[in-house]
């Protein structure tokens, strides 16, 4: 794969320097972020929809904490400072499957299960981080919570490119399922959906893509990102396939915006923070033409 | 076509250290329409989901399906839910839903498969929603919902039908569409049960009754125990000071 990547890079800053496109794509890491972007674009969006659906939105802040958690151990078992995947995939499936089935096991209500959950992880992840501290460069601690286009290297890549084949081959042919289960588990059941396994799918899906996003995102947006464009295109959309498809667009733009604005005017951003406000506009954007134009309140809440 | 019959032995429920159900014999005859009926928290839907094996029953139920040789049984169970809970501002359509119900793989927002959409037009026609089809769930009214998962419930051709108070949020005219439907499919040898609330609808329709409250109160053809003082006196004295469920007269008859 290192040599696609390496063969786009080289593709692309040719172009740059013949004065096609603009000059910031002469930097190879500018094209990785840009490469990434468009992955995780289309991938949130589409997922975000599925979140919002099922209500999910604060379980993946929860595992974008526990993300936090993940890569301070990552650093004291030994793993590279910027890539402690093995660590990150390992304690955020761990945290998930074990919220996942504390769920199902509970009196409580699953959103104040998981608010104690995410403060849990967010208390063990700050203070963890911090301990660990000294040994890192701080930057690196940055990037890990807010995302820096500066750090993505191809193993990111590999890793995001592994993570979206992985919540295709899954998300397409469950979505169905997926969504009837949430909306009514008893009619899923007798029409033989297996409600729990699909739950626990759909909460890995979520796992995997937010810590494959970190890099670009950071863990303590990554869920803005699966919310913002969904809630965004839910604003002014009345079917489900407008709802993906708008959702998508916005979250992909979102993603490219954030990544190439900050650089091309030299702001001192983090790459999650630029998306995320990119995003939130379009969010203030329908909410307005949603205000404005009655047609859009055609549905009874 | 013959739908299955069903067999009760001592069943029995637990949930979280309360017990619900107890000690339930009964058999549902097929291709006949069995009502349940008795009080609010009673334990009907708790009965018919552990007929299901949604719950973590005790006892024995066996559904004998038909299993003649040549028969074309595919064992499916149509289910109509009592309500649909979800947010009501979901971009959803009774399309997107209705092809989330009868794509296998291909995603929802993707569209109909192959032939699906007939198969969707068709069942929204037999409930009369066809005019609504890109309405919005969240637009629907709360009849006009309970019609479409009655028309779920119509995908594949069902051979048990289990229908959970569908009548509850129902306007007079969803009212006859589904008493007609339930009539129609009867006639072609589905087993059909049915938690009803209204008795004088119990009483043209149901072949057989069961009375659940905590245990089995009655089984049997429905004019006896609709007319016995037991009757009376579970579903006239018991209801209304411990009821805060929307209201569930109907003109026709006594209420649970």
């Amino acid at each position: 794969m290192n040599d696609v990547y390496e063969w786009i890079r080289t593709s692309v800053q040719a172009l740059a320097q013949q004065g096609d496109i603009p000059q910031a794509f002469e930097y190879g890491f500018v094209i990785n972020a840009l490469l990434c972007a468009l992955l995780i674009g289309p991938l949130l969006g589409g997922v975000g929809t599925m979140v919002v659906a099922k209500r999910m939105a604060f379980f993946s802040q929860s595992i974008g904490n526990a993300a936090m958690t993940g890569v301070a151990i990552g650093v004291m078992l030994g793993e590279s400072y910027t890539e402690p995947y093995i660590s990150m995939f390992g304690f955020c499936i761990l945290f998930a499957l074990l919220l996942n089935y504390t769920k199902g096991r509970t009196q409580l209500s699953s959103d104040t299960l998981i608010g104690v959950f995410l403060s849990v992880s967010l208390a063990v992840g700050a203070s963890l981080l911090l301990f660990v501290s000294a040994k890192v460069n701080t930057h690196i601690l940055e990037a890990v919570l807010f995302g820096s286009v500066l750090t993505v290297s191809n193993t990111d890549m590999n890793v995001l490119l592994v993570v979206t084949c992985v919540v295709l081959a899954f998300g397409i042919p469950l979505f169905n399922n997926m969504l009837l289960a949430s909306l009514n588990p008893s009619l899923a059941r007798a029409r033989k959906v297996r409600v729990e396994l699909m739950e626990y799918i759909f909460v890995l899906m979520i796992t995997l893509l937010t810590v494959a996003c970190l890099k670009i995102v950071g863990a303590v947006l990554v869920e803005a990102l699966l919310l913002i464009p969904a809630a965004a295109a839910r604003n002014v959309i009345t079917s489900l396939r407008g709802f993906v498809i708008l959702s998508m667009i916005i979250s992909t733009i979102s993603c490219i915006a954030g990544v190439l604005i900050p650089m091309q005017f030299d702001l001192p951003l983090p790459s999650g923070g630029a998306i995320i406000m990119v995003a939130a506009s379009f969010f203030i954007l329908t909410t307005i033409i949603r205000a404005v134009f009655p047609a859009y309140r055609s549905a009874k809440n | 076509m013959s739908g299955p019959s069903i067999q009760c032995q001592q069943l029995g429920l637990r949930l979280g250290g309360v017990e619900i159900l107890s000690a339930i014999d009964i058999t549902i005859p097929a291709a006949e329409i069995h009502c349940v009926i008795g009080p609010n928290g009673g334990g009907k839907t708790s009965f018919v989901r552990s007929l299901l094996g949604q719950m973590p029953h005790s006892g024995k139920v066996e559904i004998s399906w038909d299993s003649a040789p040549g028969s074309k049984q595919k064992n499916t169970i149509g289910y109509v839910p009592q309500f649909l809970d979800f947010d009501k501002s979901l971009p959803i359509s009774v399309y997107d839903f209705m092809a989330m119900i009868c794509n296998t793989s291909r995603p929802a927002f993707a569209g109909f498969g192959p032939g699906k959409r007939q198969l969707c037009e068709s069942a929204l026609e037999r409930v009369g929603l066809k005019g609504k089809s890109k309405t919005q769930l969240g637009s629907l009214s709360g009849g006009e919902r309970q019609r479409m998962l009655f028309a779920q419930a119509l995908i594949p051709q069902p051979e048990l039908l289990i229908l959970d108070e569908p009548m509850t949020s129902l306007d007079n005219r969803g009212e006859e569409i589904f008493l007609s439907l339930i009539e129609e499919l009867r006639s072609q040898g589905v087993t059909i049960i049915w938690i009803a609330h209204d008795l004088q609808q119990v009483r043209e329709l149901a072949s057989t009754i069961s009375c659940i409250n905590r245990t089995l109160v009655y089984a049997g053809p429905p004019q006896p125990f609709l007319d016995s003082d037991e009757a009376a006196k579970l579903f006239r004295f018991t209801r209304p000071a411990a009821d805060t469920a929307p209201a569930q007269t109907t003109s026709t008859g006594a209420t649970l």
